[in-house]
């Protein structure tokens, strides 16, 4: 706290706005059942396709769920994937930076050759394809019965690990080159030692921006599997699903239906993005080059 | 130089080999084999030989793929077990459709996203920097297919200015095609705008700082020329990130057509995952991951004649 | 006639709190057709920005607040941009301290000096080519004409900076205005970029401004040294004057920091201390804090420049 006192104060309002974006949302998800007015899947045919009023601040969709109560079950989704995935990814990914670097030699050619390889997959077409091929039903593994969503974690955070591996991998090779990394070797510190204690700490900054911002894109991510009808399977809530369904009221004029979700997705998206640009900042403002996309 | 360019070359398709194998073991570990999907559960064990024998699923995985490879190269990309139909002839039906789409889509977000980079770093805190920032927020925001639905919404149900969906080929004229593609593409440009615009404006801040900047402007260089100087050594970031975002487009293209039920090859493959005919999907699947490769083997390439150091350098 | 008067320049950075914080406070001097005038002062000391202000290259925040710059009876801090670009390359022309990074990487030097050359004269391709072709052959680039479609990584450090010189000098300006232009560069490197730049002088009659941090190697070339100190001249006068009778404290330090090749060799002396803080300036002598000869007056009030135009100093007690 001493470190970054300074700092903390020189970010502007729009990374304190995107914070406090990301801590509602998370909030509402964890605390989704004592939020929510209504429960998100239990239908109600005399209240179908109600505008939004008091009883409904969000209105109802076609089978008379509120919108609002499916709203903040559906970010239980929309986080679990963003940020189960990046935290693969990110487990996988430094792991094998933090290898390819300190272990040099044919292990670290192998590894970053297969971080290449991952790296030059176009994500959505090969998750929507693999989802696809592996079926939408839930994957029973051993004792437990794990959901569809599980499968687009795994996969999204595989495909997300070559971000965090080169980055880790650029960091850490230049501290293994470092001469008090020999001299810490020469004093005696075990391998774990110097991996854990003395490169991973240096490479942790960049990997935490990188995080925050691959948070949102796994977060529209879901939502794009979840809209062609791959990902959460109905009748629990997600953004992607909700507008899905909404598509029939394009035309029928129930705005509400399309734009609700919509704008949960973007004030989630913008609110990660905008901790993701403070966060940068604060730790390497001159970094801004570097522009993820997916 | 020409050595490099094999080589990187070499190593692309090394890299699509084995992504390809990847792809060709994950379609076949899925619940199922493809002599049963098409059989039927009540199909007995002989049918079911001869039904592999037939298709060369009995000989081993890597002799598969290689076959299959092979192929591929020569534009075979084999029969459906499912429908029978040439998958190679299902992806040149649909492909034009997308590849319309995303070419439109692409020119949209590299003339917008550069020309607002490239006006908003030569303005610090003017218009059109106001406007990259109100972009780059709001672009990388907005899901593409939640942009296609409001756009539906009001272009087409609205003010009935575009029809809500569906294609006209380029045969049907060149108006119609476009007002068939123009939402589409619209949706599917503004998140790569923002990035473009985004990675343009500070790379070019960035190199506008540069001695030699200086230096052209100590020698009395026109504004128009000064800003080449540093353009020039602005580009080979945005160039990468271009081919990535070329790359990405498919796969958000397949959401974005769903939107505006278009017959393009979101919907074959939707269909082969629906009938869960792999050989389709395979097909489609490896095409998008060798346009992704190739769309970066070329940012390289175009990279080392940007950048004389990396033409020499390895 | 001087060939470019600065009268009273100052330089500010216009501070977070909207203040400006003056770096260069009031710089008077003048140059002559021909002559070579080195600027001689520790980094920090506003020598370099005062001629980037001449040249009207100061990059934001910095800017020009005050004074005159005479050329060719016009003040140019006050001329059109337009007139300011035909003046920069062709009139006046400035290299920098660091030939690695002034050179755009991605374009041919040829491309460069030709770019020059077609932003001053009107002239074809195959004209801008050969004169480029002259330039660097004029500043000693064995086989210039094929040189021309090399890059600058292509070129060593020395060569690079032969290169920069052969942009400035390919339009012939009347001044060359050269930044540390042998700092980044090797011992021996240095000594052959410093004699191009006397053999430019004389052969083409350039008007010279050197910048630098070395008096010695100034002093090889130039016939009159500015000293800067602070933000202002602390003393000016011809270079023999300079080496063997300087009045101004600094002055001594200065010349006493580097071992001299012909005089006596002396002790080697470190100024004590470090240049005052931008926005921290004394009020009185800048160098008053670091001085061995202050007394009463120096920290609280500031000495004019005193002394015939040729021989010039600010100093409550000169030696």
């Amino acid at each position: 706290m001493n470190r970054f006192g300074p700092a903390l104060r020189a970010i502007d309002w729009t990374g304190w706005l995107g914070a406090a974006i990301v801590i509602c949302i998370v909030l509402a998800a964890v605390f989704a059942p004592l939020i929510a007015p209504y429960d998100p899947i239990a239908l109600s045919v005399e209240d179908r396709l109600s505008a939004p009023d008091a009883a409904h601040w969000l209105g109802t969709d076609q089978a008379g769920r509120d919108v609002l109560s499916r709203i903040i079950f559906g970010a239980r989704a929309s986080l679990a994937v963003g940020i189960g995935a990046v935290t693969i990814g990110a487990l996988l990914g430094v792991s094998a930076g933090l290898f390819a670097a300190y272990k040099g030699g044919l292990g670290e050619q192998i590894t970053m050759r297969l971080v290449d390889g991952i790296a030059s997959i176009p994500l959505l077409v090969w998750a929507i394809a693999i989802v696809g091929i592996l079926g939408v039903g839930p994957l029973p593994v051993g004792p437990l019965v794990l959901p569809n969503e599980f499968k687009i974690v795994v996969l999204v955070g595989c495909l997300f690990s070559p971000v965090f591996a080169r980055i880790t991998y650029a960091v850490a090779k230049r501290i293994v080159g470092a001469d008090y990394v020999k001299a810490r070797y020469l004093q005696g510190a075990s391998h774990w030692d110097i991996v854990l204690g003395d490169i991973l700490p240096n490479c942790l900054s960049p990997i935490i921006v990188q995080a925050t911002l691959l948070v949102a894109i796994g977060i529209v991510v879901e939502a794009s599997i979840s809209f062609v009808g791959l990902g959460v399977q109905p009748p629990a809530p997600s953004w992607g699903t909700m507008l899905s369904d909404a598509r029939n009221a394009i035309y029928s004029g129930e705005w509400w239906l399309p734009v609700f979700p919509g704008l949960a997705i973007s004030l989630t998206v913008i609110g990660f993005n905008l901790l993701g640009d403070a966060v940068r900042d604060l730790f390497d403002p001159r970094s801004e080059a570097r522009t993820l996309v997916a | 130089m020409l050595r490099l360019v094999a080589g990187r070359i070499i190593s692309s398709i090394g890299t699509l080999l084995f992504v390809g194998l990847a792809l060709f073991a994950l379609t076949r570990s899925g619940p199922g084999s493809p002599a049963r999907i098409v059989l039927g559960a009540d199909a007995n064990a002989e049918q079911i030989a001869q039904f592999e024998q037939a298709h060369g699923l009995d000989q081993p995985f890597l002799t598969q793929y290689g076959k299959w490879l092979g192929d591929v190269l020569r534009g075979d990309f084999g029969k459906s077990f499912v429908t029978g139909r040439d998958v190679a002839a299902e992806i040149v039906n649909a492909l034009p459709v997308t590849l319309s789409i995303v070419l439109f889509a692409f020119a949209i977000a590299v003339i917008l996203g550069v020309g607002i980079g490239i006006l908003a770093a030569l303005r610090p805190a003017g218009v059109f920097d106001r406007l990259s920032r109100f972009f780059s927020v709001l672009g990388l925001s907005i899901p593409a297919f939640w942009l296609g639905i409001v756009l539906i919404r009001f272009i087409a149900v609205d003010l009935r200015w575009l029809p809500p969906g569906g294609y006209a080929p380029l045969s049907a004229g060149l108006a119609a095609h476009l007002q068939t593609i123009l939402m589409p593409a619209v949706s599917l440009a503004v998140y790569y705008v923002a990035v473009l615009a985004r990675m343009t404006q500070a790379s070019l801040q960035e190199t506008l700082r540069g001695d030699y900047v200086r230096t052209a402007r100590a020698m009395g260089l026109s504004s128009r020329q000064v800003v080449f100087y540093a353009l020039i050594n602005a580009l080979p970031p945005v160039v990468n990130l271009a081919a990535l975002s070329f790359g990405y487009m498919f796969g958000w293209a397949l959401i974005i057509e769903q939107v505006f039920n278009v017959p393009g090859l979101s919907r074959a493959l939707l269909n082969a995952i629906s009938q869960r005919d792999f050989l389709l999907l395979q097909g489609i699947v490896f095409l998008f991951t060798t346009i992704f490769v190739f769309a970066n083997l070329g940012a390289d390439l175009l990279n080392r004649v940007l950048d004389p150091r990396q033409r020499a350098a390895a | 006639m001087s060939l470019l008067s600065i009268e009273g320049l100052r330089v500010g950075f216009r501070g977070a709190n909207g203040g400006v914080i003056e770096a260069v406070r009031g710089v008077d001097f003048a140059i002559a057709p021909g002559e070579a005038v080195g600027i001689v002062g520790e980094s920090g000391s506003g020598k370099s920005l005062s001629m980037l202000a001449v040249m009207r290259l100061l990059a934001s925040p910095a800017r020009a607040t005050g004074g005159r710059v005479i050329f060719d009876g016009a003040d140019l801090l006050q001329v059109g941009e337009a007139r300011m670009r035909a003046v920069r390359g062709r009139d006046i022309a400035m290299v920098f301290q660091d030939p690695q990074s002034s050179l755009n990487p991605a374009l041919t030097i040829g491309r460069q000096i030709t770019d020059v050359v077609r932003a001053h004269q009107q002239v074809s391709a195959g004209q801008a080519r050969r004169i480029a072709a002259e330039a660097l052959e004029r500043v000693g680039i064995r086989d210039a004409a094929r040189r021309l479609d090399a890059y600058p990584h292509e070129f060593s450090g020395g060569m690079r900076q032969r290169a920069l010189i052969a942009m400035a000098i390919a339009c012939q300006p009347r001044l060359l205005i050269a930044d540390e232009p042998t700092t980044a560069l090797d011992v021996t490197v240095q000594a052959q970029i410093v004699d191009l730049i006397a053999e430019l002088r004389r052969d083409l009659g350039i008007a010279v401004i050197f910048i630098s941090h070395n008096l010695q190697l100034v002093s090889e070339i130039v016939d009159r040294v500015v000293v800067m100190y602070g933000g202002k001249v602390v003393e000016d006068g011809p270079v023999e004057a300079i080496e063997l009778a300087p009045r101004h404290p600094y002055t001594r330090l200065l010349r006493a920091c580097v071992p001299s090749l012909v005089g006596p060799v002396g002790p080697l002396v470190a100024i004590e201390g470090a240049p005052p803080r931008l926005g921290r300036m004394p009020a009185g002598c800048p160098f008053s804090p670091r001085c061995p000869r202050a007394v009463e007056p120096c920290a609280s009030e500031m000495p004019e420049m005193v002394g015939e135009a040729s021989r010039r100093v600010a100093c409550w007690r000169p030696q």
